[in-house]
């Protein structure tokens, strides 16, 4: 990884800012991006040492042309900061240059995985002893940092970047570093971070990351109002959150509105795939591939692009192909091996999705849609026991999500375990159901354990969603719900409510015989009772029915 | 060359990788001129440059082509190095030098060191003998590394250098790693590293290599070390998502590739719930494995299955019988021995509860001892064994059961005894030895049973899955212990520890105590509670039991009419599951209540006929104690003695009966029994003023004096109990 290079890309030239703090800030941003360059984190070098000049000069250029270990020889007996700072990165970088290496010409299968960097135990004693004579300046105790993370040392990581983030509060990299490293919001509020504009970035940024978008979002927001607004950084955060939370449209707007400021963007692309993909929005998809490829073919947004693009084109094992390539390039990369899971599952090759799941969890145990994947996967293969220990890991880390309850309902349906979906259906409802199924299934669960009354109400609650959701959807079953709806009515003798909904099936074509049978049924009853209904045929301006029926008890179905 | 260096080659080929020390030791023990030529060739290739390794491997053919050398192609050795040779023959330049590399740390890594033939896990072994090629070329004695690392760091830092054990192993070193960490689990726990240790070992382990599935399987059987539902449900789900993979690979190993593992996987899950107690997600877990075995018509798993369901059911409380004999029925169709004999077994328990005739029951597990001895079972013969010996001790016959206890502690197990450890951890050893233990308390050895329950703990720590056999044990014993010194207030906290074990025993004990405080109500509601659970889930034992104190109680308020058809069902329970010492104990019970009701000929008959011999056979110290009490006393009625002395007492019949109290007063002292004591040497006292001898008549009050100044509380008028 290479995190360093990862200065943040805010708006340095051309913004006018309205406050002074703001000039500030942009004189700040302006001096770090200067000081980044000069060690290697740019490609230019201004000339203010006069000691090692000639040395560091020689030796950045080396370091530019990746001869790490020629840079660092020529640096061994330079003594100033930013000579040292270079001399101990390009030996880091000269161990990571030859772990990869490594790695492709190892000796056998097993050692995979058992590549190291040799460089980083001879790093850490050096940087170790400077460090303790507090002779370490910002960037060296991030590359300590660094150095300590490699060697899976997350403690004493953790507390050098917090000192490397005090000694140079603007190093992007070192948050950046840190957010990695930081697993729950107890640990984000035990530490101790300097107070400066950029916290707000980190927090908004660490947010996200905890899933806890709504914090996120406000933080952003500020942000934005503070100056920001330009920032494509700020865009790109904020359309990701919306993704996470699911909110579709809002994020595809902030992603259309980011490409057209910044059209060679390939960074977070893939999310804007997924958007895409979930919309299945076909020619905005293989546009935006087209594009990607021609920019840079070779990095791992764009194949997931790409293999998004032909997964919705039901291409799957082109895509499968272009995610594993994504996982060439980055083995780390999460959502590709998720992606790929997914392909797999569609390809029926479930042993593979399995495989693939299981390394998105090595990569981060967190991942949600791992675990939901890995539940699908053994879901489909009859094994609904053994899914819902899945599907509960799914749902431990999403515990607002319906998808989740919704799989654990029908797993626990297909169980016999009707009271535990009854609830999981319930919870689902009421976390805001996504697919507006979960109350279908509950209504269809009351209806074969004959709680009709129970069933009524979900299938009434159930007609309500989606008439209020507005647009169609495909797998709606209002004639469904009608269908019962009326027959219930008709059972407890509430003549208009029935007819009402009888004329509402005749609406939906496989319903339309029934609800003509049932107004027949309650003509004749009618007829029976000499009590003929003057408003029977009148026009139905909405679903009326909902609101004349007496108030059935939601508390007994609620968990 | 000669034998020994031929038997040396198959072990260092198969075996796990060696340190140079260990491997330079093993050649010297039976070759020195080979070690030292191996010596010399090592030392000259990790001394000089990568041309002498070169030079080795271009060297080497020349033996091999001759036709009569040993190393010819087609031998052992010949073979390995064909395997070699086209090993190296692929390396590219830069991975032969980094073979080169490895070897030469290997070498130096030896010689850094002051110790040679270091025990523990050796961090690196790359050998050029090494087949798989696997050498990691991180070294532990990276010297200036090491030089480094005097200046002072964080302990945690400190740690993560310096453990030897830290780093990479190699394929075989972790194989053998787990299968021996896996053997010392299954066999001898406490020889196997401690679970924290074990834990961070595997996770070093799957850090390096996350692929090794067989890591994760060994996770979860350490996380089931400490009960932790959480960790080992991961592991095991994790282990059969890896099994699943490496399953479909190798269709050539198995019907239908991953299929199998899926059934299986399903299973073991119902393992672990069952294991945890959950029963309602082990059934499921289970209908599910059933389900798809079905579907793809594994007969064998499902046999196995089924044997699941009927523990499963058993453990439930409810009646599987039938399900077990189609079990076995099936099990033998499909050829499989041990889970027909472990079904049999399984009938087996359930007849000896339910009362079938001991020659059926011991038939049944003599053939299927047979069956085992056929086919190697060692660990079915010793759960046959421990079962006869319950089975001996639950219908009384003590010199039996303690045979056939003794019979399986001392059996040498047919499994191999591998890593020097044999198996001696399992179900049937706890099993024999708590009712060894047991035994010896009955006997009033309690040296013996202190020292039986220390090897218990020892070997069944209290976190492992059969302690709770020995807890209980323990509790029981001491229990009894106290009850039988009349320390009252000693065995009451105890019911509660007993009732966490085991409900039912813990109720009846409590009844007993509150029966001893003579709080008679509250025991007659627990105890009644007690006898219609018990019959409910036909625990005949504790029913017997049951209706024992129920009559006793009723003897307090001197209903002995009352007792009296409670003690004949209770006897015709007994006799029925052929339970010869609650029989004979019912009979002692009945024996008492007819002395009371003033039948003492009556009473002194049942005891000759059918109550003495086997409990002084069999029966415990304390029961042989008051059988020969209540002689006495039913002698002394017979021979016509009154409390208050008047009267005139056949005088034949009271020297026998001075005798039988000097024997039952041998047997209380033994377990110091004083409250008995005291009532003994009463009658003592008494018999002997009849008979005239002063001096004894003397002796025996004066002891019941002082047990009686000792014990404090008043003695009951007449003895109302046994």
């Amino acid at each position: 990884i290479k995190p360093e290079t990862e200065v943040m890309s805010l708006p340095v030239g051309g913004t006018t800012f309205e406050f002074g703090d703001l000039v500030q800030i942009k004189k700040q941003l302006i001096s770090v991006i200067s000081l980044c360059k000069e060690r290697g984190l740019l490609h230019t070098l201004t000339l203010e040492d006069a000691q090692d000049l000639d040395a560091l000069t020689l030796a950045k250029s080396y370091f530019d042309l990746k001869e790490y270990d020629r840079a660092a020889y020529f640096l061994k007996g330079c003594c100033s900061q930013k000579a040292y700072f270079l001399y101990m990165y390009s030996r880091y970088l000269s161990g990571e240059k030859k772990k990869d290496d490594e790695t492709v010409d190892s000796l056998g299968p097993l050692e995979k995985g058992q590549v190291r960097n040799e460089a980083l135990r001879e790093l850490r004693v050096e940087l170790s002893k400077k460090h303790i004579a507090g002779e370490l300046d910002g960037f060296t105790l991030y590359l300590y940092g660094v150095v300590l993370r490699k060697l899976d040392l997350l403690k004493e990581a953790v507390e050098v970047f917090v000192e490397a983030i005090h000694a140079l509060p603007l190093h992007w990299g070192a948050w950046l570093e840190l957010s990695n490293l930081v697993t729950n919001i107890e640990m984000l509020k035990s530490l101790s971070l300097p107070d400066c504009w950029i916290k707000d970035f980190f927090m908004a940024h660490m947010y996200t990351e905890l899933q806890m978008i709504k914090e996120a979002l406000q933080k952003y927001q500020s942000l934005i109002e503070a100056g920001f607004s330009k920032s494509t950084y700020i865009i790109s955060q904020i359309a990701v959150a919306y993704h996470n939370i699911r909110d579709i449209d809002q994020a595809l707007a902030l992603f259309n509105q980011l490409r057209e400021q910044d059209p060679y963007r390939i960074d977070n692309m893939d999310t804007f795939s997924n958007l895409l993909y979930v919309k299945g929005m076909k020619p905005n998809l293989s546009y935006l591939a087209h594009n990607l490829v021609e920019i840079d073919k070779y990095r791992v947004e764009t194949c997931c692009v790409i293999g998004n693009y032909y997964s919705l084109r039901s291409q799957h094992e082109k895509a499968a192909l272009y995610f594993q390539r994504a996982l060439k390039l980055n083995p780390r990369c999460l959502g590709a091996w998720t992606l790929m899971g997914h392909e797999y599952m569609e390809m029926k090759n479930t042993s593979a999705a399995i495989q693939a799941y299981r390394h998105a969890i090595e990569v981060n145990k967190r991942d949600y849609r791992a675990w939901y994947g890995l539940g699908q996967t053994y879901e489909i293969l009859k094994m609904p026991f053994y899914c819902l220990y899945y599907y509960r890991k799914a749902h431990q880390l999403r515990p607002n999500d319906s998808r989740m309850l919704v799989a654990l309902g029908e797993s626990y349906e297909k169980l016999s375990q009707q009271v535990e979906a009854k609830k999981c259906y319930w919870r689902a409802y009421s976390v805001g159901d996504v697919e507006k199924m979960a109350l279908l299934k509950l209504a269809k669960l009351h209806e074969q354990l004959n709680e009709s009354d129970d069933a009524a109400q979900c299938y009434m609650l159930y007609i309500q969603d989606i008439f209020s959701c507005g647009e169609q959807l495909e797998h709606a079953e209002v004639s469904t719900a009608l269908r019962y709806l009326g027959q219930y009515y008709f059972k407890n003798k509430l003549y208009d409510e029935a007819s009402l909904c009888a004329q509402r099936c005749c609406d939906y074509n496989d319903a339309r015989e029934e609800g003509k049978a049932l107004l027949r049924q309650i003509s004749q009853v009618r007829d029976q009772i000499e009590t003929p209904s003057a408003d029977l045929f009148a026009p139905l301006s909405n679903n009326t029915p909902v609101r004349r029926v007496s108030p059935l008890n939601l508390i007994s179905f609620t968990p | 060359m000669d034998r020994a260096l031929n038997k040396l080659i198959l072990p260092l080929q198969q075996g796990p990788d060696l340190s140079l020390g260990q491997f330079l030791k093993t050649v010297e023990e039976c070759c020195p001129q080979t070690a030292y030529a191996v010596k010399l060739k090592l030392h000259e290739m990790a001394n000089g440059e990568l041309k002498d390794m070169e030079y080795f491997f271009y060297d080497l053919p020349n033996p091999y082509i001759a036709f009569d050398s040993e190393a010819y192609k087609t031998s052992v050795v010949g073979l390995f190095m064909r395997h070699m040779f086209l090993a190296y023959d692929k390396l590219s330049f830069s991975q032969v030098y980094k073979l080169y590399k490895s070897l030469q740390q290997y070498y130096h890594s030896h010689y850094a060191k002051p110790s040679d033939g270091q025990v523990g896990l050796p961090a690196l072994v790359a050998d050029d003998s090494d087949m798989d090629l696997t050498n990691p070329e991180d070294a532990v004695g990276d010297r200036i590394d090491k030089e480094e690392l005097d200046t002072p760091l964080h302990e945690s830092e400190l740690r993560n250098d310096n453990a030897p054990s830290r780093g990479p192993l190699s394929q075989k070193q972790a194989e053998y790693f787990l299968a021996r960490q896996a053997y010392l689990l299954k066999n001898d726990e406490n020889k196997a590293l401690k679970p924290a240790a074990l834990q961070e070992e595997l996770n070093n382990m799957l850090k390096f290599n996350p692929d090794f599935a067989e890591a994760h399987y060994l996770n979860y059987l350490n996380s089931m070390r400490v009960q932790d539902i959480f960790l080992s449900a991961h592991s095991l789900l994790h282990y059969f998502d890896r099994l699943i993979l490496s399953g479909n690979e190798g269709k050539s190993n198995g019907d239908e590739g991953y299929g199998r593992s899926l059934r299986y996987a399903a299973l073991n899950l119902a393992s672990l719930h069952c294991r945890f107690g959950h029963y309602q997600q082990a059934d499921l877990a289970l209908q599910e494995a059933i389900r798809i075995a079905q579907e793809s018509n594994d007969h064998v798993c499902l046999q196995h299955c089924l044997s699941w369901l009927y523990t499963l059911e058993q453990t439930r409380g409810s009646d599987s019988t039938v399900l077990t004999e189609d079990s076995v029925k099936m099990a033998a169709h499909f050829c499989l021995p041990y889970l027909a004999s472990l079904g049999i077994q399984s009938l087996v328990q359930q007849g000896a509860t339910q009362g079938k005739t001991a020659h059926k029951l011991m038939d049944a597990l003599k053939d299927t001892d047979i069956l085992h001895w056929k086919h190697s079972l060692s660990e079915l013969i010793e759960i046959s064994l421990a079962q006869t010996t319950s089975i001996w001790r639950m219908y009384g016959k003590s010199t039996m059961a303690l045979q056939q206890a003794q019979l399986l502690l001392n059996m040498s197990s047919l499994e191999p005894v591998n890593f020097g450890v044999q198996q001696n951890n399992t179900e049937a050893f706890a099993v024999a030895l708590c009712h060894l233990a047991e035994l010896h308390a009955e006997q009033g050895l309690y040296g013996a049973v202190s020292e039986i329950l220390q090897h218990l703990k020892e070997q069944f720590p209290p976190h492992s899955q059969h302690a709770k056999l020995w807890m209980l044990c323990d509790l029981k014993i001491q229990f009894e212990r106290h009850m039988n010194e009349g320390k009252y207030h000693l065995a009451e906290p105890l019911v509660t520890a007993i009732s966490a074990l085991n409900k039912t025993e813990g109720l009846y004990r409590k009844a007993q105590v509150l029966k001893a405080l003579n709080r008679s109500t509250e025991a007659y509601s627990i105890l009644q509670r007690l006898q219609v659970h018990c019959e409910k889930t036909k625990c005949t034992e504790v029913v017997i039991r049951v209706m024992l104190s129920t009559a006793e109680l009723h003897w307090e308020s001197s209903g002995f009419s009352t007792a009296l058809p409670l003690l004949l069902q209770a006897l015709a329970l007994a006799r029925q599951h052929h339970l010869q010492s609650l029989a004979s104990e019912t009979i002692l019970h009945l024996a008492f209540t007819q002395l009371m009701l003033g039948v003492p000929e009556q009473a002194l008959c049942v005891l000759h006929e059918a109550c003495i011999e086997p409990v002084l056979a069999h029966g415990a110290v304390m029961d042989k104690g008051r059988a020969l009490l209540l002689t006495a006393r039913c002698q002394m009625a017979v021979a016509g003695f009154r409390p208050n002395g008047q009267g005139q007492a056949d005088l034949r019949l009271a020297v026998l009966a001075v005798d039988t109290l000097k024997e039952a007063a041998a047997y209380f002292f033994r377990l110091n029994c004083k409250e008995r004591l005291r009532d003994v040497h009463y009658l003592q006292a008494q018999l002997h003023r009849s008979l005239g001898q002063t001096s004894q008549c003397n002796k025996s009050a004066m002891l019941f004096r002082l047990l009686d100044q000792e014990l404090q509380s008043p003695a009951p008028p007449v003895s109302m109990r046994l």
